[in-house]
């Protein structure tokens, strides 16, 4: 081996050293493993609530009514209404044309005409599945009831002052959907998105800091062990630096393999064509990333608060409270301002921008299931009810705040996110470098 | 502020010129105070080379006074300088001090080669060089055959010879050890002696607090009393001694027959008073204390008398410090 000195070489030395002896340190001590165990079991616990949802069957619901039978003529209302003959009048009936038309099973007629959720834009969108628009009985005016001149479609485009999806379908299009498919990939993007947000990069993201940062500098200078480490030629902001290395040693391995862990099983389990679902990856990345930022930014605030103060932990809680309050206004209010004053905020960013990039129709897909079918479809019967999932999607899924490219909100966020961990650190050292220890 | 990019062992990235006009450990004027309690006031002292004992009380300032060449405390007023650096501001001249804090908390989890290693990297050393310099100083305070156990099971004389050890790896100039001595058992006890009076030998600064005189007279003569916060006295323990010697000094002796021993005793000049507390035990009273105990073995071996033990009451650091402090013993 070459003797030639090298970065790596150089920081094998101090830094390495303190590190790694933080590394071991943590490692030895039983409350690393029970905070780790505790959010293990508690990720595990809200995965399980999200593979029932995937496993379960979601009822479907006859959301126009043409499943039924009105004049008990045994063709179904949606049968009828295919072959305009009258669903009120029983002697008029497919099986009276020439030739005669078998009936219809009923349940044919539940989800027969849902809208394909696979991939939605701005624009005109929609395929009439059943054909009881595109049946030549009508006119063109009565296919093309949304005025767009395409006939029978649904039109989706932005509000101008809102920037709300609205969806205006032309009658009898796409008013009945499947709402197993719909619900499985709304509740699927929800989970995957309250799973990153609430449990990676709020719980874990500030609770293992939490209990195992805050002592870093604090428990040794406490135990009269710092006296080693600070009786060697190492400046104390150094020290500060290379401990959370160490943390960072153990925490981080944690995090991924925990957010790997859940993608695995999210991919496993999610609605699919294939046997895997990949198209969420690039979401879990993000959420990699954020929660790998947000570990080291409480980390820095953590050990700061620590150094500060003997108890340092009770200073730490209110911080957590504030913010789990962020959070909460991410999910409603992205673009509040005082949510720059987070971190929570910042790594919400980087989250929702990921989240954008893959899913580049999440708006669409809670719009439609609040749409449902829509109550403008003139067999309409059963009440437009927002659809099963759309609701918690609504509530997990948000823009990003900035108002910029996904890309560049990522890019963005992850440098203020790195701004604010070298503050601490900055602030952190100054504070340690000015305590005295006894 | 930043980190040391090299990573060879420099505190800070400003460039550090030991001030070679300067004492190893230079106090001025040093006080520091808690409130209204004044933990040391205005030491001021300059020692290099050889071993100097600190003597005092528990209270009377020994740690503080560590601690403040250490750099752990800032002094209330005063200067302080190692190796002509403000400790307080520059950790750079730790590349040339060993410290054995007197905290009985150690990384127990550790074994003490991975203890000593992991701390010798913090001077710069590499991996393999840690390891070296460790088992090397691990040998030189003889724990070389437990170096792979774990530190929690080492007994109290081992945990301290563990601290000397890591105080040691990187071959320091100056060597402070706070109550080395405290809770070892006599063969450890020896062992840190000779460990230090060999420190002595090869030329370095040690500076070595204890309680105890009889320890501290053991490793060295030069000594500093300090008391309630206070530098009382400084240099040669025989030297402060001969300044005591108007100061009237009690021996205990126990033998057989008290009285006839007392007669032979009486004919010596430094004698003023004899005391008789049983039959067997004789105390003498004397203010040459020194001439008096060098000549004590003689006179009782040629008068054939059969004594069992010759103490001194007296000699301990409170008779000392009571006399030092002029409140007589």
């Amino acid at each position: 081996m070459s003797e030639k000195p090298t970065i790596w070489r150089a920081l094998d030395r101090k830094a390495m050293a303190v590190a790694e002896f933080t590394l071991r340190q943590q490692r030895k001590r039983l409350s690393t493993w029970v905070v780790m165990g505790v959010g293990f079991l508690a990720m595990a616990v809200l995965t399980m609530f999200y593979i029932d949802s995937m496993l379960r069957e979601f009822d479907a619901i006859d959301n126009d009514g043409d499943s039924r039978d009105f004049d008990m003529d045994g063709y179904p209302n949606g049968q009828e209404n295919l072959y305009g003959t009258d669903i009120l009048d029983p002697e008029s009936h497919p099986g009276l044309l020439d030739p005669p038309v078998a009936p219809d099973d009923p349940s044919k007629w539940i989800n027969e005409d849902g809208f394909d959720i696979d991939s939605l834009a701005d624009g005109s969108y929609g395929y009439d599945d059943d054909g009881d628009c595109r049946t030549e009985d009508k006119t063109n005016s009565q296919r093309d009831t949304n005025n767009n001149n395409i006939p029978c479609d649904v039109q989706i485009y932005s509000e101008f002052y809102s920037n709300n999806a609205i969806i205006n379908g032309d009658n009898d299009v796409d008013e009945d959907p499947d709402e197993d498919a719909y619900a499985k990939e709304s509740i699927h993007r929800a989970f995957v998105l309250a799973l990153g947000k609430f449990g990676f990069v709020f719980l874990i993201g500030i609770f293992v800091p939490l209990f195992m940062a805050t002592g870093l500098i604090r428990d040794e200078m406490s135990s009269g062990t710092m006296h080693y480490m600070l009786s060697k030629p190492i400046a104390r902001s150094e020290v500060f630096l290379y401990r959370i290395m160490g943390f960072l040693g153990l925490a981080w391995p944690y995090m991924t393999g925990m957010v790997v862990l859940a993608a695995l099983v999210t991919g496993f389990f999610g609605p699919s064509d294939g046997f895997f679902r990949f198209s969420d990856l690039g979401v879990w990345m993000a959420v990699l990333l954020a929660s790998l930022l947000s570990l080291l930014v409480y980390a820095m605030l953590f050990c700061l608060l620590g150094v500060l103060w003997k108890h340092g932990i009770i200073l730490a809680l209110p911080f957590a409270a504030w913010e789990l309050g962020m959070i909460l206004t991410t999910l409603g209010a992205p673009d509040a301002a005082i949510l720059r004053f987070s971190v929570i905020g910042w790594a919400m960013n980087i989250v929702d921008a990921g989240a954008a990039l893959t899913w580049t129709d999440t708006s669409l897909l809670i719009a439609l299931g609040l749409w449902a079918g829509g109550n403008n479809s003139g067999s309409s019967y059963e009440s437009s009810e927002p659809l099963t999932g759309s609701l918690a999607l609504e509530i997990f899924a948000s823009d990003s705040g900035l108002g910029m490219t996904p890309l560049v909100t990522i890019v963005v966020s992850v440098c203020v996110m790195l701004f604010q961990a070298a503050t601490f650190w900055f602030v952190g050292g100054a504070l340690f470098k000015s305590k005295e220890i006894d | 502020m930043m980190p040391d990019p090299t990573q060879e062992g420099k505190g800070q990235t400003k460039e550090w010129k030991p001030d070679v006009d300067m004492p190893v450990v230079y106090f001025q004027g040093v006080s520091k105070s808690y409130g209204r309690i004044h933990a040391l006031s205005n030491i001021t002292l300059g020692l290099s080379g050889g071993v100097t004992g600190i003597l005092g009380m528990n209270g009377a300032g020994k740690s503080t006074l560590f601690k403040l060449l250490m750099g752990k405390l800032k002094p209330s007023a005063g200067e302080i300088r190692l190796f002509g650096t403000d400790p307080w501001k520059n950790p750079a001249p730790y590349a040339k001090v060993g410290f054995v804090p007197e905290h009985e908390k150690m990384h127990d989890w550790m074994t003490a080669l991975d203890f000593v290693s992991t701390f010798a990297r913090l001077h710069g050393m590499t991996r393999e060089k840690a390891n070296q310099e460790a088992a090397r100083v691990l040998d030189f305070v003889g724990l070389s055959d437990v170096a792979n156990k774990q530190i929690g099971k080492f007994s109290k004389g081992m945990r301290q010879r563990a601290k000397i050890a890591h105080a040691l790896v990187n071959d320091p100039q100056l060597i402070v050890l706070d109550e080395p001595l405290q809770g070892c058992d006599p063969l450890a006890r020896t062992t840190v002696m000779n460990v230090i009076r060999e420190l002595g030998k090869m030329g370095r600064t040690v500076l070595v607090s204890s309680h105890i005189l009889n320890e501290i007279e053991r490793i060295t003569e030069q000594i500093i009393i300090l008391h309630q916060g206070k530098l009382v006295a400084l240099g040669n323990l025989h030297a402060i001694r001969e300044r005591l010697d108007e100061i009237p000094h009690t021996i205990r002796i126990v033998g057989k027959d008290a009285r006839s021993l007392a007669k032979d005793i009486l004919e010596h000049p430094a004698v003023f008073g004899l005391s008789f507390p049983s039959d067997t035990e004789l105390l003498i009273q004397t203010y040459h204390f020194g001439s008096l105990h060098a000549e004590l073995p003689g006179l009782i071996v040629n008068n054939g008398h059969e004594v069992t033990l010759i103490d001194n009451p007296d000699d301990d650091l409170e008779s000392l410090l009571g006399h030092l402090t002029g409140g007589g013993a």
